[in-house]
């Protein structure tokens, strides 16, 4: 067995004579893996966030010139002005670039990869060079999304959800190359996350080191395996439905094609059984790191540590069931539609344990606002929001009010951007020093975050008063409807608010590229933080562990008695005997 | 040795080696893919469909029987291959190894024989929802054939190069699973599409 | 790698099991004059036993660990949620 075991980790420490196309560009390390989604995933961040300024552009001023927008070709915006079906595009090409080329690798391809194998103390992935295919199976596929805006006929313009017949028949929609693009990009990553959760779910049950117990492991670990799941198991239900897709498209077939006897509502149907977990592992991830960061940064145990884990679960699992929420407006059948509402609503509960969990780890901790500590707060105050409304769309009588309008987009918004994003910032902001061996400077950290903070409320908040005055979402020009007029200043002063929120990231880039270079240098464990990862030097070394660590206790021992430090690292061994309290305090 | 010990993956986890435990989690992954194709037909055709083609009538029936029956017979020569492996029978391995590859590479031709008639008989994909589903349906499980050839011959020239000598059954087991998972969706397709 | 050493089940037998599994289906098909609905169960009936005998033994499940056989089946439930929900749509 010994031989195989080193076959099968051709990366083990050690050996290191790699040359610089081994070690930073066809790389089987799995921190250089990580390192490459979150370049990449940043520069669709910053693509998705371009496509929406423009969006709100016209919406906030229809029909005029867009600044800059006479360098867009005649068949996008002639004169600066946007035609409608590039405006179609920018709607469904924002929510695709968003959603599956910068939120989904940036917590499934960058932390999984990154934090996985450092947390549970191994030397690498199981599958180092299945890893190396994941990233390169992807960058294609971010290829061919980015080519469908230059084809004829412009890019695919269903929305990201892409509902047949619309999807399915060019006829109907005049696009036909850029769908297909769409759908074959989409096919392509497909193959690429399985690849990815096949490791981390393969690396998380075989591969943790000595000691470390499924209930040790930290809940940043717990929710990417969960996720893991989610990603395996729901993925390829989705490349099933982009597959039938295509061949309506190319082959003629009817899958979806009324006239032929096919069910536009099987896509609905197939694509949501994929999409509700998919909303999952968009915040599941998000949830776990946040987790750690604000145990860290109150200097106190994870309040409910198993109920933590169990509501992890319970949500993974009951994601399975909720998908027709999605399709109250469809036409359901009301008994399914009322098993759907049922099963929504008790998604609240785990929901609401984590939520607690969080004000109960914060309660009377010695808390500490860094920079990561302040986005994680505000994840924690967002995703409250997000998931409030949540319930009031959950209930079938007030989603057939609102369905489709402001309030959907206000409310994904909140746990989309204000909960999965700021918990991305934080983590990039708690886990820099060991990806790149420099600090993030905590001044425009804090800049960044009070300014975003700000912005994305006030572009975000409004929209619900939107939705609920009847404000429809995808639409090119609300000045056109006689009773959305009254709107009109609110969409301009979201508007505006939406290029001071893009504005507001620039402290992130400058911060982001200038530490590369500057930043100071790193110590070991520069948050005192309890993971495995801060045992080794900062970067993290090739291999990860000189010698593989044992681990003595869970992850969250933080003011613990037992020593004298405030935090107590997963592998540091101590004297059974607990010292005397100290005279004041707890 | 501890380290080894926990890298071969005895304890802690599944209790089954690295390499295995995850082409289960790949196995897990392509049932859904196939749920996703499936069940798309299984509400298309008892759920929504008013009339259906009688299967029986436009596909060759007794054609695919004997696949159905050449396929079977390539998933046990796998397992017989596995033995071989397990039991360090270099010669065996090797005979049961062709032999799955040669009885895989027919299936697949078989296959193209079929579609080659259906095509100059004007059954297309184009052909209502039953065209599109089967075409779907077998053609994707045609390809999951394909590769599985492709693994095998892999694995089988690597047999031939003595690398699975001395008990080293592992790459044999892994392609194994594979094989013998793609046929099992073949027991079930057989099933739905042509006969019932 | 120590397995658990078990004598290899009898592949041969499994073979003709499959094989005669897969003529009584044809026939059952062809032949029979059942109502279809019987039809419908019956080859449901002969299809999963086939497919529980390649999954058995052929990629031996049955002698596995317990917690792979948990892998094995986590999609099957998620499969026939899927299945049985949409049909409600299209009564």
């Amino acid at each position: 067995m010994t031989t195989a075991a080193v076959a099968e980790r051709p990366t083990a420490a050690g050996h290191d004579g790699r040359s610089f196309i081994q070690r930073y560009i066809f790389t089987t390390d799995h921190k250089i893996i990580g390192i490459q989604f979150l370049f990449m995933s940043l520069l669709f961040l910053i693509v998705g966030g371009l496509l929406a300024l423009m969006m709100r552009w016209q919406l906030g001023y229809p029909g005029q010139p867009m600044p800059g927008g006479g360098m867009l070709p005649e068949t996008m915006a002639p004169d600066g002005i946007l035609l409608p079906e590039f405006y179609n595009s920018l709607v469904t090409m924002h929510g695709t670039f968003m959603v599956f080329f910068a939120i989904m690798p940036l917590l499934v391809g960058v932390f999984a990869n990154f934090l996985i194998p450092l947390k549970i103390g191994a030397p690498d992935m199981a599958f180092p060079r299945l890893n190396m295919a994941s990233f390169w199976i992807a960058v294609p596929a971010g290829l061919l999304m980015v080519a469908g805006f230059f084809v004829e006929g412009g890019h695919a313009g269903a929305g990201w959800t892409a509902y047949a017949p619309l999807s399915a028949r060019p006829d109907l929609s005049g696009v036909s190359l850029g769908q297909i693009f769409w759908l074959l990009s989409l096919a392509i990553l497909g193959l690429s996350s399985i690849l990815g959760s096949m490791n981390y779910i393969t690396t998380v049950v075989n591969m943790r080191a000595p000691g470390m117990t499924w209930f040790r492991l930290p809940l940043s670990i717990w929710s990417l395996f969960i996720t893991a799941i989610l990603v395996l198991l729901a993925i390829p239900v989705l490349s099933g439905a982009a597959i039938m897709l295509l061949f309506d498209q190319t082959l003629g077939t009817h899958f979806f094609n009324p006239v032929e006897g096919g069910q536009p509502l099987l896509w609905q149907h197939v694509f949501w059984f994929f999409g509700h977990p998919e909303v999952y592992i968009l915040i599941l991830p998000a949830m776990g790191m946040v987790s750690d960061i604000i145990s860290n940064g109150s200097r106190k145990p994870v309040f409910g540590y198993h109920s933590m884990v169990f509501a992890i679960i319970a949500i993974a699992f009951l994601g399975w069931i909720v998908w027709g929420h999605h399709m109250f407006q469809s036409g359901m059948n009301p008994m399914l539609g009322t098993t759907f509402m049922i099963s929504t609503l008790v998604i609240a509960v785990p929901s609401a344990i984590k939520t607690f969990n969080w004000l109960g780890t914060l309660w009377r901790g010695s808390i500490h606002f860094h920079t990561p500590m302040l986005n994680a707060i505000g994840f924690v105050a967002m995703f409250v929001i997000g998931g409030l409304s949540g319930i009031y769309m959950a209930t079938t009588p007030v989603d057939i009010f609102i369905h489709d309008t402001y309030f959907i987009v206000a409310h994904l918004h909140y746990v989309l951007f204000g909960g999965s994003l700021f918990a991305i910032f934080a983590a990039i902001y708690f886990w820099y020093p060991k990806m790149f061996g420099r600090m993030m400077s905590e001044r425009l950290g804090k800049v960044h975050f009070v300014l975003t903070f700000i912005f994305y409320n006030l572009v975000f908040f409004p929209m619900h008063f939107l939705g609920m005055g009847g404000h429809m979402r995808r639409i090119y020009d609300p000045t056109e409807y006689e009773f959305l007029q009254p709107f009109q200043p609110m969409n301009r002063f979201i508007t505006v608010s939406v290029f001071f929120l893009v504005a507001a990231q620039v402290p992130f880039v400058v911060n982001f590229f200038w530490s590369l270079f500057k930043g100071a240098p790193a110590s070991e464990n520069p948050w005192k933080d309890n993971g495995l990862e801060w045992t080794v030097s900062s970067p993290a070394p090739h291999g990860n562990f000189a010698e593989t660590p044992t681990v003595y206790h869970g992850p969250y021992e933080f003011s613990s008695p037992l020593v004298d430090d405030d935090y107590l690292p997963q592998s540091r061994a101590v004297d059974p005997q607990p010292r005397p309290a100290p005279a004041a305090g707890d | 040795m501890a380290h080894a010990a926990v890298m071969s993956g005895a304890e802690p986890g599944a209790g089954v080696y690295t390499k295995k435990l995850g082409m289960w989690t790949f196995l897990a992954s392509e049932v859904m893919f196939f749920t996703a194709l499936i069940g798309s037909y299984i509400v298309l055709r008892f759920g929504a469909a008013e009339t259906w083609p009688v299967p029986t009538e436009t596909l060759n029936i007794p054609l695919t029987a004997l696949n159905t029956f050449i396929l079977i017979c390539s998933s046990v020569s796998m397992v017989k291959a596995y033995a071989a492996a397990v039991d360090d029978d270099q010669k065996w391995l090797k005979i049961w190894l062709l032999a799955t590859v040669i009885m895989g590479a027919m299936f697949v031709g078989v296959q193209v024989y079929e579609y080659y008639h259906l095509i100059h008989d004007h059954f297309l994909p184009s052909s209502g929802l039953f065209g599109s589903t089967f075409y779907t349906m077998t053609g994707f499980h045609g390809f999951h054939v394909s590769m599985g050839v492709l693994c095998m011959s892999w694995v089988t020239i690597k047999a031939f190069r003595g690398g699975y000598a001395g008990g080293k059954y592992q790459g044999v087991e892994v392609v194994g699973l594979y094989w013998h998972f793609v046929d099992l969706v073949w027991i079930i397709l057989f099933t739905i599409v042509y006969l019932i | 790698m120590p397995t658990t050493e078990h004598k290899h089940p009898n592949y041969i037998a499994i073979w003709i099991w499959l094989a005669v599994l897969t003529a009584v289906e044809v026939l059952v098909a062809f032949i029979s004059s059942l109502p279809r609905h019987i039809l419908i169960l019956a080859l449901l009936f002969l299809a999963v036993w086939k497919a529980l005998l390649v999954a058995l033994y052929f990629m031996h499940l049955r002698f596995e660990p317990k917690r792979l056989l948990i892998f094995a089946v986590a999609p099957l439930p998620l499969a026939v949620i899927f299945v049985m929900a949409i049909m409600q749509e299209f009564p």
